[in-house]
């Protein structure tokens, strides 16, 4: 076991980063690390959500576990997440999860008393700290003529009333998906194509073409002035194998060779504005390191049969 | 396929143009352009409604069928003093309405749902009659008195919801949505069921169980009902006829005593064909006796041969007559209704004449939808010649036999018709009622004392008989023999499809119990009237049956008109011909309704004009005209309860309806009702596609998904199905969800989804399905749910229960009290939900055992009036709730009302939104139900390269035993669906008319969008981050969550209640019972061997007992608690007793046992 070191240096290649939206290469590294990045991003990274509601006054159409339940959903920025507390383990309020280190408490207040329904929507949830409030999907550079007007929470009739105090506390979408901040998280095997020139020079013009119109997805591209096939976009194979399908129908297995390279992978990262996209990644680097950590810290220990069980003893040689 | 009555019209489907002439009539035939018909049936449903034929019928029965019921029996007549009378004038239904305590209030359905009320009208009378006092009497008249109250159909012409909008009904507390069709009873929705019902008035010609053939009618005229047989025996021909005592009258003795004396009459009647007269032979030998010699077969058989060779040789036929002599002496009618006489049983008939007797029956019961004017027997006798005629043709002629499964041989008995019998039966019952209290009255009347007709007609009968036969279900009308059970059920409303499914049951005629397979199988003739998919499952299958989305069942129509309007078109009046004439061989028999009107000799003309006529409209659209060839018979039909169907006229090959039309429909100048007008649709009881039209085809089909019913209609695909799934599937669309909280609208539809409004009204959601195996916990058809799926509401449901209490009022002026609660005492805790008015508010959580009413009660309920109670004086009698314990309740609503008898009622609901968790059951719409076997939180779901993440996951064992191919085309429909962003369809059969998409186009569009066009996805494994080796089949597919959820079902107990007769634990969840250790349990404990377990089950832990038995007589003693020892009963002394331990249950056997003088002895040894 000892001696030889399995360690690795993964680089991390961004290629295009909004907000909410996220695209970059790992290379070097495997599937298990790839894999844990995503799981934590979509599991352990935290955010703030409400998670109670108390309402005063109710007339709407929808009853109070559905709004309550609608409220839940409402993505919150959560920049502060990181830093706060679960209210769970909150010292400064015994857990019961209502003070300013574990919890942020918003307000609605919403009666319509027009002919014309009203919309309740998360621009109308009130609360003291402004680092904490509904994500605002609004594009800022599009016209603020005031017609998207957020998530909507519910739709009033004239004379009905909402009224509630709610109050958001920071959790981890292992709990409930509310608490989760991706709302998409995939990664892909970088595929690696290699056409082999040869057998592609014995095709005729239409029978090129009509291989590279075999692909759903447009990988290869068909040059009418060199008539050449070369590869446009390796990303966009989905390894339906359509085209390897293609090759073997005509008679010419081994036209195309597509492997998927082991260690690197492309990650999509969508957030859904509770954190930025790229934050989303970090926080998710950061907490792995302190999952492994707690794993580093307890290897010898006794504690560790008590936290990782099987896994301690494992390490411990065992 | 047989053709027969109502499949009017349809004369020459059957036979195909034979293929050497095809090609040339098919250049020859004009151009067709399809035409998209499918804009007619919006417009069908839009004009007709979803469940008018329960509508029309009510509507029917109340506007007419009403006022000849009361026509009909329109005197009370004293029968003391017949000129004291009451006539009735006019009948009407008034406004639904209640009146309590003297004042009038208008009802609306939703009071009455709320408060247990009936919706009901008054209905009032306009009579006249004799009143007066000291022997002089005035004849008056009084309008608008009120005889009782009439439960009315919701959307009806007589409820308040018709013709409203949908404002309107919202201010009215209806769902706009709602069909109506059903009646509200005390509260809870009714549904009467429509009734499948044999046709009356309608030869019937079947086999008995010894294979003897019958000729039955069953006659149903406005006096009586009566059921007619004719049967071949033995080859002679009887009559059955119930009133008889002897089973069976000889035919010839019949026919005699309705004045036919003579037999070459009845042999003439049967026509010159000489076999039908070689078997009526053994029939006439009946009546002459046996002694007689051969001479005399020989002569009639010489009669025979000579009648049929057309020489009339009378003195022959004279001869052999004459030497005939009857078996059982009858030759006149006289003798004939002496004999009969002697068999009539029991019958009340208004004569009493001795002859007048058995020509009463005659005229009344035997084949009493022959109408008789005076004594004239002719059109009866006929009538049986007709019989007789079918039955040999049947002898001759196997095919000739009626299929009583055949749909034309079927009326639908719809609630108008089944409250109006109702409502004759009570009707005629209060004026029996009331002409005994005329009676009564008069012969105690004391000179001085007014006499007033008009106040004796204020009576519950007719108020309570419907309102307890609706209730009840339970049709007891003796007056027509009829005890139906289960005739109206409680709406289903678990959701909008299963109610509207509700409405279009059918209801057999047979017990279901019977093992046939006959009226089990699909009818050919079902087709387009009978949905062949929705069937329940078990032993009512293929008995209960639903209708078709484009059925109607029609009412009654006048005859008067369509009696000389046939005489008109030339058709010779039966009076007037002899049975010569009547079957001679070019003329057909004209049948309407079952009654011969005559013949005509041109029938296919004659059928055709009558066809013309109503195409113009000049006959009502619902007449049906088909011309029998075998039978030599043209049918009429204009009677009530014919199932028919709107097709689109194809005239010489060329569809009627053009695009110009359909254009005009599109732009509203045209409604469906103009179609019909113009004579381009015609509703009939029977080619499909324009493009299959041929010259010799009369009728296009407007959508061939019609042939579904409205539930069969939700599946998409369903034609890819093996067909027993979609049944699976219907029998699971009742047993839907209380209430989704996140409803959508299923990405794959079909047209009639729209039709129906179901899109409006979704009851599932569209989940991304990936078909694959994952974790083991969904073998056996179990799926796995995401948990992040969960959380964001896929399955959430919420389920609302009743809870009910009343303020009641006693006898001694006391009644309950609702009290504010205590909120300091030992109670208060309980009592938190409570407002201060001692009633639970809305929106409180409830816990079990909290008490949502505090109520008390008086101690004292009984004796004198009380007045000025104390405190003191009440018991606490406060509700608690039991909800099962973890379950998080909410009060959400409250409503007081005050019942018949003025208590004051509340009525709370209580609503619970339950999560789906394991156990909860799932379904497609392909009859594939699964339980949840686990929840797997997202990271650990698959993935693919685009981020997709399925909701669930099915195995993929699920698939080739079932060959659901329906589902997979739902599934990449419903993903070429989303990746587009249009709804895609999957209409039954849909796919030539362009109203199903194609695999291929779907396919097309998959791969536009950068799938695969299979449908089947790159997938990597969440819990590893590597590629799984297979690719997966993955997209959206609709699911519905069913009733069955384990938090309903989840038992278990420790110890609890007992039965109190046999101390046993008690059984079921509902009564906290245990689970019982059966027999075959005990077996496998005695297979162990494990005796003390077994000694433990069934007696220490259910129910043990100790008894004391005398050694001496083994007989059970009791125990003497003052001498402290056990006694014998029997032997008087306590010296042999011994203790010991019995399950109480063997106890109370020995005991059961010597109450039944059996004794049973204990023998006691050591051990």
């Amino acid at each position: 076991m000892e001696g030889k070191s399995y360690q690795r240096f993964p680089k991390v290649k961004i290629r295009e980063m909004k907000d909410d939206f996220l695209k970059f290469e790992l290379r070097d590294t495997d599937a298990s690390m790839a894999n844990a990045l995503r799981r934590v991003m979509i599991a352990e990274v935290p955010t703030m959500a409400i998670d109670l509601v108390e309402i005063e006054v109710n007339s709407s159409v929808l009853n109070d576990e559905f709004i309550a339940h609608r409220l839940g959903l409402i993505p919150l920025t959560s920049d502060r997440a990181m830093s706060m507390r679960f209210s769970r383990d909150c010292d400064a309020c015994d857990g019961d999860g209502q003070c300013e280190f574990c919890s942020v408490e918003f307000h609605l207040r919403a009666k319509c008393i027009s002919d014309q329904t009203l919309d309740v929507t998360s621009k109308d949830l009130y609360t003291a700290d402004h680092t904490v409030v509904p994500v605002d999907f609004s594009d800022p550079a599009a016209d603020d003529s005031g017609d998207q007007r957020g998530i909507i929470i519910v739709k009033l009739r004239r004379g009905q009333e909402l009224r509630l105090r709610a109050i958001a506390r920071k959790g981890i979408g292992k709990d409930h998906a509310k608490w989760s901040p991706a709302a998409t998280v995939t990664f892909m095997y970088e595929p690696d194509i290699r056409i082999n020139e040869e057998l592609m020079e014995t095709l005729t013009p239409e029978e090129k073409r009509s291989w590279v119109e075999s692909s759903p997805t447009k990988v290869f591209e068909f040059d009418e002035d060199t008539q050449q096939v070369y590869v446009c976009d390796a990303e966009a194979y989905t390894y339906d194998d359509e085209v390897i399908k293609k090759a073997e129908a005509m008679g010419k297995p081994g036209l195309v060779d597509i492997t998927a390279k082991e260690d690197s992978f492309i990650f999509t990262v969508e957030s859904t504005g509770a954190i930025k996209a790229s934050q989303l990644v970090l926080n998710a680097i950061e907490i792995l390191k302190q999952k492994l950590d707690a794993v580093r810290l307890s290897e010898d220990t006794e504690e560790a049969d008590d936290q990782f069980g099987e896994l301690g003893a494992h390490m411990r040689g065992g | 396929m047989p053709v027969h009555g109502d499949s009017s019209d349809r004369c020459n489907n059957d036979n195909t143009v034979p293929s050497s002439s095809i090609d040339k009539q098919f250049l020859a035939a004009p151009i067709k352009r399809a035409v998209d018909k499918y804009q007619l049936l919006p417009e069908f449903l839009k004009m007709r409604g979803l469940v008018k034929q329960h509508l029309d019928s009510f509507n029917y029965f109340v506007n007419t069928e009403i006022k000849k019921i009361v026509r009909a029996n329109n005197r009370i007549v004293s029968s003391i003093d017949p000129s004291i009378y009451l006539r009735f004038k006019d009948i009407r239904i008034g406004e639904p309405s209640v009146t309590v305590d003297g004042v009038t209030e208008n009802l609306v359905p939703q009071t009455c749902r709320l408060s247990d009320m009936t919706y009901a009208a008054p209905i009032k009378v306009d009579i006249e009659y004799i009143h007066g006092s000291h022997g002089h009497k005035i004849r008056s008249e009084k309008t608008d008195v009120f005889i009782g109250r009439m439960p009315i159909m919701l959307r009806s012409c007589r409820c308040v919801l018709y013709g409203k909008d949908e404002a309107e009904l919202a201010k009215l507390g209806e769902c706009p949505l709602d069909p109506g069709g059903y009646f509200i009873v005390k509260g809870t929705e009714k549904v009467l069921l429509i009734q499948e019902q044999l046709s009356k008035n309608r030869i019937i010609i079947d086999t008995d169980k010894k294979g003897n053939i019958n000729a039955s009618v069953t006659s149903s005229s406005e006096t009586i009902r009566s059921k007619t047989v004719i049967q071949m025996e033995k080859e002679k021909l009887y009559l059955k006829l119930n009133v008889f005592s002897t089973k069976k009258i000889p035919i010839m003795i019949a026919i005699k005593a309705m004045g036919m004396e003579s037999d070459q009459e009845v042999v003439q009647m049967l026509g010159r064909d000489p076999r039908y007269s070689a078997l009526l032979l053994p029939s006439l030998e009946n009546t002459m006796e046996f002694s007689t010699n051969r001479l005399v077969v020989k002569s009639f058989e010489m009669y025979v041969s000579i009648s049929s060779s057309f020489i009339p040789c009378t003195e022959l036929v004279i001869v052999c007559f004459n030497f005939k002599c009857a078996k059982e002496g009858i030759y006149t009618q006289e003798q004939a209704l002496e004999y009969l006489l002697s068999k009539v049983k029991n019958f009340n008939c208004p004569s009493s004449e001795k002859d007048g007797k058995v020509i009463a029956i005659f005229k009344d019961v035997f084949l009493a939808n022959v109408r008789v004017r005076g004594n004239n027997f002719r059109p009866k006798c006929m009538y049986v010649a007709v019989m007789i005629r079918r039955i040999m043709d049947a002898i001759l002629n196997k095919d000739a036999m009626d299929d009583k499964d055949y749909v034309g041989n079927k009326r639908l008995e719809l609630s108008g018709q089944l409250i109006s019998l109702l409502f004759e039966h009570l009707f005629k019952s209060m004026i029996t009622d009331v002409r005994r209290a005329v009676d009564h009255v008069l012969s105690h009347r004391s000179r001085s004392s007014r006499f007033d007709f008009s106040q004796l007609l204020v009576r519950p009968i007719i108020t309570d008989g419907l309102e307890r036969s609706l209730s009840t279900g339970n049709w007891d009308v003796k007056r027509f023999k009829m005890h139906r059970k289960g005739m109206t059920q409680v709406l289903a409303r678990l959701s909008f499809i299963g109610t509207l499914g509700h409405m279009t049951r059918i209801l057999p005629q047979f017990e279901k119990s019977r093992k046939v397979s006959g009226p089990r199988a699909l009818q050919p003739s079902q087709w387009g009237m009978l949905c062949p998919c929705d069937t329940p499952e078990g032993e009512a299958c293929g008995l209960v049956k639903n209708l078709a989305l484009m059925t109607h069942v029609t009412t009654d129509e006048e005859e008067g008109p369509l009696i000389t309007l046939c005489y008109a078109l030339g058709v010779e009046d039966l009076a007037f011909l002899s049975g010569e004439e009547l079957h001679a061989p070019d003329s057909f028999l004209v049948v309407l309704n079952g009654n011969i009107l005559g013949k005509h000799r041109r029938p296919q003309a004659f059928a055709s004009a009558i066809r013309t006529l109503r195409r113009t409209g000049k006959v009502g659209e619902f007449v049906s005209v088909f011309v029998n060839e075998k039978q030599r018979c043209v049918y009429i039909a204009s009677d009530g309860g014919r199932v028919c169907r709107p097709l689109v006229i194809v005239d010489k090959g060329v569809s009627k309806v053009k695009e110009h039309h359909m254009k005009e429909l599109a732009d509203g100048v045209r409604t469906f009702d103009d179609f019909l007008r113009e004579g381009l649709i015609e509703y009939l009881d029977i080619a499909l596609y324009e493009k299959d039209v041929e010259p010799e085809t009369t009728h296009l089909e407007i959508e061939p998904f019609t042939i579904l019913g409205v539930c069969a209609g939700l599946i998409p695909y369903p034609h890819h199905n093996q067909s027993p799934r979609n049944t699976y599937q219907l029998c699971r669309m009742d047993t839907l969800l209380y209430l989704l909280v996140y409803p959508q609208r299923p990405l794959l539809t079909t047209r009639t989804i729209e039709l129906v409004g179901y899109d409006k009204l979704g009851a599932g959601q569209n989940a991304t399905v990936a078909v694959m195996s994952y974790s083991g916990y969904d073998i056996e058809d179990a799926i796995v749910l995401n948990k992040a799926s969960l959380d964001r509401g896929f399955g959430r449901c919420i389920v609302m229960n009743r809870l009910s209490a009343i303020n009641q009022k006693y006898e001694n002026n006391t009644q309950d009290r609702i009290i504010r609660p205590d909120r300091e005492g030992s109670d208060a805790a309980r009592m938190q939900v409570l407002d201060d008015d001692g009633i639970a508010a809305p929106g409180e959580i409830i816990r079990p055992n909290d008490i949502y009413i505090n109520k008390q009660s008086p101690k004292v309920t009984k004796g004198p009036p009380r007045t000025r109670l104390t405190d003191s004086d009440y018991k606490p009698s406060y509700q608690t709730f039991k909800g099962a314990e973890g379950e998080l309740c909410v009060v959400d609503k409250v409503a007081l009302y005050s019942d018949k008898t003025n208590n004051l009622c509340i009525k709370f609901l209580i609503r619970h939104t339950r999560r789906p968790e394991v156990g909860d059951k799932f379904s497609s719409r392909h009859g594939q139900k699964g339980v949840c076997g686990t929840i797997v939180p997202q990271e650990d779901f698959p993935f693919t390269e685009r981020g997709i993440c399925p909701d669930l996951i099915m195995n993929p064992h699920g698939f080739p035993s079932r060959m659901t191919v329906g589902k997979m085309i739902e599934l990449i429909g419903g993903k070429a669906g989303v990746s587009c962003g249009r709804f895609h369809y999957g209409s039954a059969f849909g796919e030539p008319s362009g109203h199903a998409d194609k695999v291929e186009d779907i396919s097309k569009t998959l791969v536009e969008k950068g799938f695969s066009y299979n449908g089947k996805d790159f997938i990597y494994s969440g819990i590893t981050g590597c590629p799984l080796q297979a690719y997966i089949f993955m997209g959206p597919i609709y699911y519905q969550k069913l009733k069955h959820m384990v938090l309903d079902k989840m038992h278990a107990r420790g110890s609890g209640p007992r039965v109190m007769l046999t101390r046993q634990p008690t059984e079921g969840k509902a009564r906290n019972g245990g689970l019982r250790v059966g027999e075959m349990e005990r077996d496998c404990l005695i297979a162990h061997g494990a005796s003390m377990l077994i000694f433990e089950r069934l007696m220490v832990s259910s129910d043990p007992f100790e008894v004391q038995v005398c050694r001496v007589c083994g007989l059970l003693g009791y125990y003497n608690h003052k001498l402290k020892t056990g006694v014998c009963s029997s032997c008087k002394n306590g010296a042999n007793i011994s203790t010991m331990k019995l399950p109480y249950a063997c106890k109370l056997l020995i005991q059961e046992l010597q109450s039944m003088n059996i004794v049973p002895r204990l023998k006691l040894a050591e051990a």
